[in-house]
């Protein structure tokens, strides 16, 4: 594990995603300390142009949008990282399970995984949302988590299926270990680069979605989210009335933060796959790879 | 054919599941389903549309099987139900309406990423390494996590209002009369114009990714090496030997984008108010015309599912392990 990390670090694109993410984490977390105004007075006068004390500038309501940002920071990416976790749980449950027991089981869990996939999401969103009326920022982590399982499921089965004809895995078998423990202790900890994918690009699928949807009118509008601010702005025109300032600053946070995501999961696709590799790498750590690799078999 | 005829019976059965969860979800709501979905409706529709609205939807009283089945027969015979918001055309003649704009964007934009995708991806894979791949790999990178909200609102404030050379709204100029007239064709393409780059911007680092990720693997393959051993030109190597290859992931890739692009049109249209799929049904959720919202949800999977089985089409013509049989 300490490895891994260490490899992650090494990477440039790893390290400077990482400390993106990282501090929108410690933003979220001390919002109320950062936040230079309280979100829910007039403290400016109606769409206030950027300045020394309003630096993202005002919302049409006289609310400071870079307080709303900061947390709305909150909001995002508790969602994000809740129907991140969501969707990877899922994914990973289903593709594993279909992989490992193969027959009826995976005939079964990859028809539906199938299915799920070719069923398109935000459309199918847009009916759980509307029917369940005002959906707070949790519903929407549910939502989210429920119908965007699918993609992960196939990889991580695709990966599962390649595993299992694995000698080490046989001989477990033969010992006559428990499948719960084959599972949870030879096989997840040799998928554990697919999981994390699956994660960090869930989660930046699941940021984007929210705001999505907020932005569609289907969230809490008295919630304070990038998505809700941007609902806000459109519908009292900012853009048309020139004042940038109140889609700038959550467009901004999610740019970066999504920014920050994907150059981790670049990373992580360029560790577990060294062909991908673009950029030169030290002699330690490319020894470290080439290690980690051929413990594993090589390619499959 | 074997292997299309399966593929068209998966089909049907995913676009029975969609059905189905139009039929569960308002069934699994707390409190009462025809209230929820026909409150709204009530104030602006006549009882006997009213009555007809909920014969459609299997609002009927019979047990569940009996009102699935009769929701199911409505749908195949594509009946999708009134229109709350737009009375009194059918969500059917809203759809229709505005269905051609939106698969406009989504096909003009998706050719215009996948071509300009995987000729770059296939550049940066050849020359791994190189200049064009180290600057050209992170900016598609960017790109991808750059929502199309983001793009379409930076668009729409740079080009239509801060420099107003492209409109805001509308597809085409309301004074023009439509027709085949070179001046209406003029301002369609005005009108689109900005939508379809959003849209392109979107999908084409998606595609860089996958053709250079795909094409670096096939690379290393010994046929590669054997192309050059032999004396292949670079061009032909890289063409007709590799790139060919490497091309079946990304037309399924392609198939799956244009699910996630339909997604995307639906937030383009709302920023650039086009008249499309995306700003109805937004008009739709304003007004919980829920008969429209579950009426686009079928229009999207059918959409989808016959992306799906172009690809497929396209997959036998590319990979002739699939013609056996």
């Amino acid at each position: 594990m300490r490895g891994l990390l260490k490899i992650l670090l090494a990477n440039r694109k790893a390290a400077i995603g990482a400390a993106i993410v990282a501090f929108f984490i410690l933003v979220a977390l001390a919002a109320p300390l950062v936040a230079p105004f309280d979100i829910n007075q007039r403290v400016a006068s109606p769409h206030e142009a950027p300045s020394a004390e309003h630096v993202m500038g005002a919302t049409r309501m006289g609310r400071d949008v870079l307080s709303q940002t900061i947390h709305g920071t909150q909001t995002s990416l508790i969602v994000g990282f809740a129907a991140g976790l969501l969707v990877t749980i899922l994914g990973t449950a289903i593709g594993v399970t279909a992989g490992y027991f193969g027959g009826k089981v995976d005939e079964v869990l990859n028809l539906f995984t199938n299915i799920s996939l070719v069923i398109p999401n935000l459309p199918l969103m847009l009916v759980l949302a509307a029917f369940i009326g005002q959906t707070g920022p949790f519903v929407i982590a549910l939502i989210i988590g429920l119908t965007s399982w699918g993609w992960g499921a196939r990889v991580t089965r695709a990966q599962t299926l390649s595993l299992r004809q694995r000698d080490y895995i046989l001989a477990a078998e033969m010992l006559g270990e428990p499948a719960w423990r084959i599972i949870t202790f030879e096989l997840l900890p040799n998928l554990i680069s697919i999981i994390g994918f699956n994660f960090i690009g869930s989660v930046l699928y699941a940021v984007i979605t929210e705001a999505t949807l907020e932005f569609l009118g289907l969230g809490d509008p008295m919630v304070v989210s990038w998505g809700t601010m941007l609902y806000h702005a459109q519908s009292t025109s900012a853009l048309q009335v020139g004042a940038w300032w109140e889609m700038a600053a959550p467009c901004l946070a999610l740019v970066i933060f999504g920014s920050g995501l994907s150059l981790i999961n670049f990373a992580v696709d360029e560790i577990a796959n060294p062909r991908l590799r673009t950029l030169r790498v030290p002699a330690k750590v490319l020894a470290a790879l080439t290690n980690r690799t051929t413990n594993q078999g090589g390619r499959a | 054919m074997a292997f299309l005829l399966r593929r068209v019976g998966f089909y049907v059965a995913a676009f029975i599941v969609a059905a189905t969860f139009n039929f569960l979800i308002p069934r699994l709501m707390p409190g009462s389903p025809v209230d929820i979905m026909f409150a709204q409706a009530g104030g602006t529709l006549p009882p006997e549309a009213l009555a007809a609205l909920k014969q459609t939807f299997g609002f009927i009283d019979q047990p569940w099987p009996v009102q699935f089945v009769a929701y199911l027969k409505s749908v195949f015979t594509w009946d999708l139900g009134l229109s709350v918001k737009f009375h009194p055309l059918t969500v059917n003649e809203v759809l229709w309406r505005a269905l051609p704009w939106t698969l406009m964007l989504v096909l003009i934009s998706s050719l215009i990423a996948f071509a300009i995708g995987s000729l770059a991806g296939i550049l940066a894979a050849w020359r791994r390494g190189g200049s064009f791949d180290s600057i050209g790999a992170p900016i598609a990178l960017m790109m991808q996590a750059m929502p199309p909200l983001v793009t379409s609102l930076l668009a729409l404030f740079l080009f239509a209002i801060y420099w107003p050379v492209f409109p805001t709204g509308y597809a085409y100029d309301p004074e023009i009369d439509p027709g085949f007239s070179l001046e209406f064709f003029c301002s369609v393409f005005k009108h689109a114009f900005l939508p379809i780059v959003t849209m392109a911007l979107a999908q084409v680092g998606g595609y860089l990714i996958t053709m250079r990720n795909s094409m670096i693997n096939l690379l290393g393959e010994d046929y590669i090496v054997l192309g050059t051993a032999k004396g292949l030109s670079d061009r032909r190597l890289r063409m007709a030997y590799a790139a060919r290859n490497a091309l079946l992931p990304t037309v399924t890739s392609f198939a799956m984008t244009l699910g996630a692009s339909f997604g995307g049109a639906l937030v383009t249209e709302v920023v650039f108010n086009y008249p499309g799929l995306g700003y109805t049904l937004f008009q739709g959720i304003t007004a919980r015309d829920y008969p429209l919202i579950q009426g686009q949800l079928l229009i999207m999977t059918l959409a989808m599912l016959t992306a799906n089985f172009i690809a497929d089409v396209l997959y036998v013509a590319l990979d002739p392990r699939l013609r056996k049989g």
